[in-house]
């Protein structure tokens, strides 16, 4: 019969720390203002991926007048442009191109400005550890999406998948940053040039919502790349798009509207952990007059009478 | 959706505009306005499309304002003058009020933003009942208040028509084309309503119908944007060939219905020494025809790019029925003739 393990005493030297943090405690510096206490601005916990904050609020922001001045300009001249494209035609297009149109290629990347309309993210902002990056290709004729997946959960013990990245793309704005729709209705078909990695990506369309609780809404669909040397020309006719609400699909389905979209994303998630890259030379949208369905899905009756 | 739930919103909206038609008590006339309101709900969101679930909404939330107003109008009229009696108003407080109220239900400028965002958000069936059946009711109403000096009509109905003009201009959805027709043939209609209303009856009874005819027409060809338009002609070659007529039939040319009512409006206008409000009111039909004129080149007078070259495909009998746009698109361009029997066969 052995005895029980017992718990070993602290050594000494711990004992001291604590003396010097008690001793802290009940005599305690005022700090210099410097920034403020964690505690103040972000609560008492910091989830995994969210920056440090060393800062007060107001600190970051710009207050210069030259500052303001760009921003008035900036937004008049939006303004004046918006008034000035009424007389031209619906948004600003004369409407013999409205009829005439079968394409129109809506995001090329041929200088780093067009980067600008981009936003990349990852799991990083909830402390995952996949990367991502956007650059222009070479020859400034392509842009590239690369980095690396990782599916490691963060640790923050309710976060149990984790492993995705995503380009999307920003709302546009019109003057005064009032947000402003693409209106695709005389298109059916997204046409895409990409050159991918072989791995399957999914395509995320968001469009304009009313209520709050629509506004994860989004229809996704599939892109299948090949890996190899030679571009890819995906059309992907917009009736196969389908609703998801924060990922997960949804029962009741109904056809993607295209006369107020706001943004076009490509996400990857496909729990392949290691390095990979999409590279894209255009986003456009065509119309495809063979192509007549309406909507891919069909909605069974729920609650059948039996 | 079911028969019978269909069938008992249809006639909810049948009995709320008979209640309106037939009362001469304030509280009545709001029940009925309620009851086309409610009864209407229901249509427009059928299809659970997160768009028309959200011009429901609209639809609702501006409806019931109007009709909350309707009724603190009603109620401040029977403080006033102690009687509750739509023909007995005299108090220009609530008549001003009430005529906010109901520019606010049938969406008159400067009331007017919730139409075409609400009207996109429908299919075109709802659309039409929306923009035809339900402004009987509230019309019913105005015809019955007849303010006798208001200049708040005037200017209703010029804001009417500019932004009806202006608006349509630059839309390639036919549904928003159709709100801001609606909106300025509303101007038209409110603008001689203190001066003739048997003037105001007309207009509205040729507006029902020209506009039935043009929601047929885009029906029949499944269309909500000008491109979809582009192909009527291999599908149905003989509508392709009467809607720019209806088009502009909406947009008052002679010798084409729609001339009547403009006609005998400006006509009365000039009477009532009101010549530049006349004129503006001219000037901006111009503006509305405008835009119809450019649904009619998109349609029959050009040649979109399609696939449909060569012979004309296989026209097949449509589903829908075709005897109401049939004897609505008659209406629409035949009955100037009848001006002077359809004047005295309306004369309030």
């Amino acid at each position: 019969m052995s005895l029980p393990k017992i718990a070993r005493l602290p050594s000494v030297r711990l004992l001291s720390s604590i003396h010097q943090q008690q001793q802290q405690l009940l005599l305690p510096s005022v700090p210099p203002l410097t920034g403020p206490k964690r505690a103040v601005s972000q609560g008492e916990y910091r989830r995994p991926g969210q920056p440090k904050v060393d800062k007060f609020p107001w600190q970051p922001i710009n207050f210069g007048f030259s500052k303001g001045f760009e921003g008035v300009k900036k937004h008049l001249a939006l303004l004046k442009k918006e008034f000035s494209d009424r007389w031209v035609g619906p948004q600003g297009k004369p409407i013999l191109e409205h009829m005439l149109e079968q394409n129109q290629v809506l995001w090329e990347f041929r200088g780093p400005e067009s980067l600008e309309q981009w936003t990349v993210s990852s799991d990083q902002e909830i402390g995952g550890q996949s990367e991502v990056h956007l650059k222009l290709g070479k020859n400034h004729n392509t842009c590239l999406l690369y980095g690396t997946l990782s599916s490691t959960p963060p640790r923050d013990g309710e976060t149990r998948y984790s492993g995705y990245c995503t380009m999307r793309s920003k709302q546009p704005l019109a003057s005064f940053d009032r947000k402003k729709h693409y209106d695709w209705s005389s298109f059916n078909t997204l046409h895409l040039r990409v050159r991918g990695d072989g791995r399957p990506w999914m395509i995320n369309i968001a469009t304009e919502t009313y209520f709050s609780h629509q506004k994860d809404d989004i229809y996704n669909y599939f892109l299948y790349t090949r890996g190899g040397p030679y571009w890819q020309d995906v059309k992907i006719p917009f009736s196969k798009f389908f609703l998801t609400h924060r990922g997960r699909i949804q029962d009741d389905q109904h056809p993607l509207w295209l006369d107020k979209v706001n943004t076009i994303g490509f996400t990857l998630g496909d729990k392949a952990d290691g390095p990979f890259q999409l590279e894209i030379d255009f986003v456009g949208v065509c119309k495809d007059y063979a192509h007549t369905e309406e909507f891919a899905y069909e909605v069974y009756k729920r609650n059948p009478e039996i | 959706m079911n028969p019978y739930i269909l069938a008992t919103l249809l006639f909810g909206l049948g009995l709320g505009t008979t209640i309106t038609f037939a009362s001469s008590h304030w509280l009545l006339a709001w029940m009925g306005l309620e009851m086309n309101t409610l009864a209407i709900i229901p249509l427009m969101a059928q299809h659970h499309h997160p768009r028309a679930v959200e011009a429901t909404t609209k639809y609702f939330l501006t409806q019931a304002t109007a009709a909350a107003m309707l009724l603190f109008a009603s109620t401040t009229n029977a403080w006033l003058t102690g009687q509750w009696d739509i023909q007995q108003m005299t108090h220009p407080l609530p008549i001003a009020l009430i005529t906010l109220a109901l520019a606010l239900k049938i969406g008159l400028a400067p009331l007017h933003s919730w139409l075409p965002e609400v009207l996109q958000g429908l299919d075109l069936t709802t659309g039409l009942i929306l923009s035809t059946w339900q402004k009987l009711a509230p019309f019913a109403l105005l015809l019955q208040i007849q303010p006798a000096n208001s200049s708040i009509l005037i200017i209703l109905g010029l804001m009417s028509t500019l932004v009806g003009g202006w608006g349509g201009l630059n839309q390639t959805q036919l549904r928003k084309i159709l709100a801001y027709s609606s909106i300025a043939h509303l101007g038209w209609m409110i603008l001689v309503l203190q001066f003739s209303p048997s003037l105001t009856l007309l207009t509205l009874l040729t507006y029902i119908v020209m506009t039935f005819s043009t929601f047929l027409v885009f029906k029949l060809n499944k269309s909500t944007s000008i491109n979809m338009l582009a192909t009527s002609w291999a599908k149905a070659p003989a509508l392709t060939a009467l809607a720019p007529l209806v088009l502009l039939s909406l947009g008052g040319l002679p010798p084409l219905t729609g001339f009547m009512p403009k006609w005998l409006i400006l006509q009365e206008l000039a009477k009532q020494d009101l010549a530049p409000t006349a004129t503006v009111a001219a000037m901006s039909a111009l503006l509305s025809l405008y835009f119809y004129l450019r649904l009619s080149y998109a349609m029959t007078l050009t040649m979109s790019p399609n696939n449909l070259t060569g012979t004309t495909p296989w026209r097949l009998q449509s589903s829908q029925l075709t005897l109401p746009l049939a004897v609505s698109t008659l209406a629409t361009l035949l009955l100037l003739p009848l001006t002077p029997a359809t004047v005295a066969l309306i004369t309030l």
